[in-house]
């Protein structure tokens, strides 16, 4: 027995993960910058949160279109007779493009004195909402994958974004007490939604059909369980939480402490989620 | 035949006035000779390591109870079909006439969401480098081979069939042979909860092959190694 076996290989691999992952900062770092037009202790981060975000558009624009196997189509998603509505990718491609032409509005305002500024910030942050929004439905609307398609996928994008973005910004606030309070609250109640959602996705793909159940299996043990449980739920999640709750998390130090677990957790959360439910699939022959 | 129940727009089985071209294998008498398979790549040049049709089998029981279950596949051409809703740039589409799902090679861009998206594994990357052909980097699966359909002709994986086990025809017409068969056997689908409703039938499938996943009970030494070669070979 097995003198003749056919295989096959999972449709996204890790490259997808970092996309997923640079979208979200680019995404909460322009909300960052933008809030600096509404809260004044956000103002120190106003410039630098705003081109941190454009270089995370630009890296995650650069290895999106390098994923694609055909690279030099990427104009094609970009030409409306093509756009099929039905897929999640035309309505990234449409936001990315968006987010991308009102950054370049925004940049021309931000030496202003001027209140200018507010439109293309509040624009730019609600399409940034919407850029981790559509990475979850990407997933999501894949009927027969588990984990993927449930109705938290979006809303663990987001709050993924909110936390990764967050830390980021952790690195940029230079230990300005007030400003450390608030992205603390972020990181800290960002992360604790994280957490919940991850119990409740872990929980119903335990108790779900064989599918889910190979997939529970396949993420909770083995390579993937080091990526998943070890570095995205314990070192990612749990310690950060911990961190943020102790004294010393409230200092700025604590902070970038807990920022650098994120950040970790962030990818490590991205790549697992892509990657293991994919992996039941290829056994299916 | 009955009004079949259509949920979205774009399913066309049970459709008066129209064609729905349908697959139906009787598992009973395939003897795993692999010829469909060897036609299909024959008519298609398909690259190695990748497969329109493909012929799994499991070897089920213990000695002397024991039996070889072969369950050959092939993409389901789909009546709701997923790759279509997936493909960002409508490089799949599906042919209202005959529901054939097909690839526009010219506008795929390689971004994989179809493949995300097929329960069946029926999609495939085709490499960089092909000798006969400049259709590369790009998705590819079957197509019900459309070209000899639209002839007259069946499917080659049809045609070369030695058991009969494969036939082909008009679903939708009630004096075809796929009708009879749909008609008078217990038949399965693959994966039919995932509301693809697919177009490939089979009589006699074994749960062994079904069941989703079900290898991954029972993993033979000798398949992990192959499957760790197919890894390396594929750089995954």
């Amino acid at each position: 027995m097995g003198d003749y076996v056919v295989f096959f290989d999972v449709a996204w691999h890790g490259a997808n993960a970092a996309y997923f992952f640079f979208i979200g900062i680019a995404a909460m770092l322009y909300f960052v910058s933008a809030l600096s037009w509404y809260r004044e202790e956000f103002r120190p981060l106003r410039t630098s949160a705003f081109y941190l975000s454009f270089a995370a558009l630009v890296v995650a624009g650069l290895i999106l279109v390098g994923d694609l196997s055909q690279p030099i189509r990427f104009i094609n998603t970009l030409n409306p007779a093509y756009w099929n509505w039905a897929s999640p990718l035309v309505w990234g491609t449409i936001l990315i493009s968006l987010f991308g032409l009102t950054s370049v509005w925004y940049f021309t305002t931000l030496g202003r004195t001027d209140t200018s500024g507010r439109l293309p910030a509040v624009v730019g942050s609600l399409l940034g909402l919407g850029l981790a929004i559509y990475s979850g439905f990407d997933l999501a609307v894949h009927q027969h994958r588990p984990v993927w398609n449930t109705p938290l996928m979006p809303v663990l994008f987001v709050a993924l974004s909110l936390v990764s973005g967050a830390a980021v910004a952790a690195f940029l606030a230079r230990g300005e007490a007030k400003l450390v309070g608030v992205l603390r609250q972020i990181m800290l109640w960002g992360t604790t939604a994280i957490a919940v959602m991850l119990l409740s996705l872990l929980v119903t793909t335990a108790y779900g059909g064989s599918a889910d159940e190979l997939t529970y299996a396949f993420m909770t043990a083995g390579n993937m369980a080091m990526i998943f449980v070890g570095l995205g739920i314990v070192v990612g999640t749990l310690a950060p939480i911990a961190l943020l709750l102790a004294p010393f998390g409230r200092q700025p130090t604590g902070l970038m402490a807990a920022a650098l677990l994120l950040l970790v957790g962030g990818i490590s959360l991205r790549y697992s989620i892509l990657i293991g439910p994919q992996m039941v699939q290829t056994f299916f022959s | 035949m009955g009004e079949e129940l259509r949920t979205s727009s774009v399913e066309t089985r049970g459709m008066a006035g129209r064609k729905r071209y349908a697959m139906v294998v009787d598992t009973r008498r395939c003897i795993g000779c692999m010829a469909c398979q060897v036609a299909c790549k024959a008519e298609f040049d398909t690259p190695l390591g990748v497969n329109r049709t493909w012929v799994p089998y499991k070897v089920v029981g213990t000695y002397p109870n024991v039996k070889k279950q072969f369950l050959p596949r092939l993409c389901n051409h789909c009546d709701d079909p997923p790759c279509v809703r997936a493909c960002p740039v409508e490089a799949t589409y599906k042919v209202p006439e005959g529901g054939f799902v097909l690839m526009r090679y010219e506008r795929c861009i390689g971004c994989k969401a179809c493949i995300a998206s097929c329960p069946y594994n029926a999609r495939f990357m085709l490499p960089a480098h092909r000798t006969y052909t400049n259709i590369t980097s790009v998705v590819d699966k079957c197509t019900f081979c459309f070209h000899r359909v639209t002839q007259g002709l069946v499917p080659s994986c049809v045609q070369t069939c030695i058991g009969r086990s494969r036939v082909f025809g008009d679903i939708n017409d009630p004096t075809s042979e796929v009708s009879y068969l749909v008609a008078k056997n217990a038949t399965q689908v693959l994966r039919p909860e995932q509301g693809t409703k697919p177009q490939v039938f089979y009589i006699g499938a074994d749960r062994n092959h079904t069941e989703y996943g079900r290898d991954l009970y029972r993993r033979p030494e000798v398949m992990e190694e192959d499957r760790k070669s197919f890894d390396q070979h594929f750089g995954v």
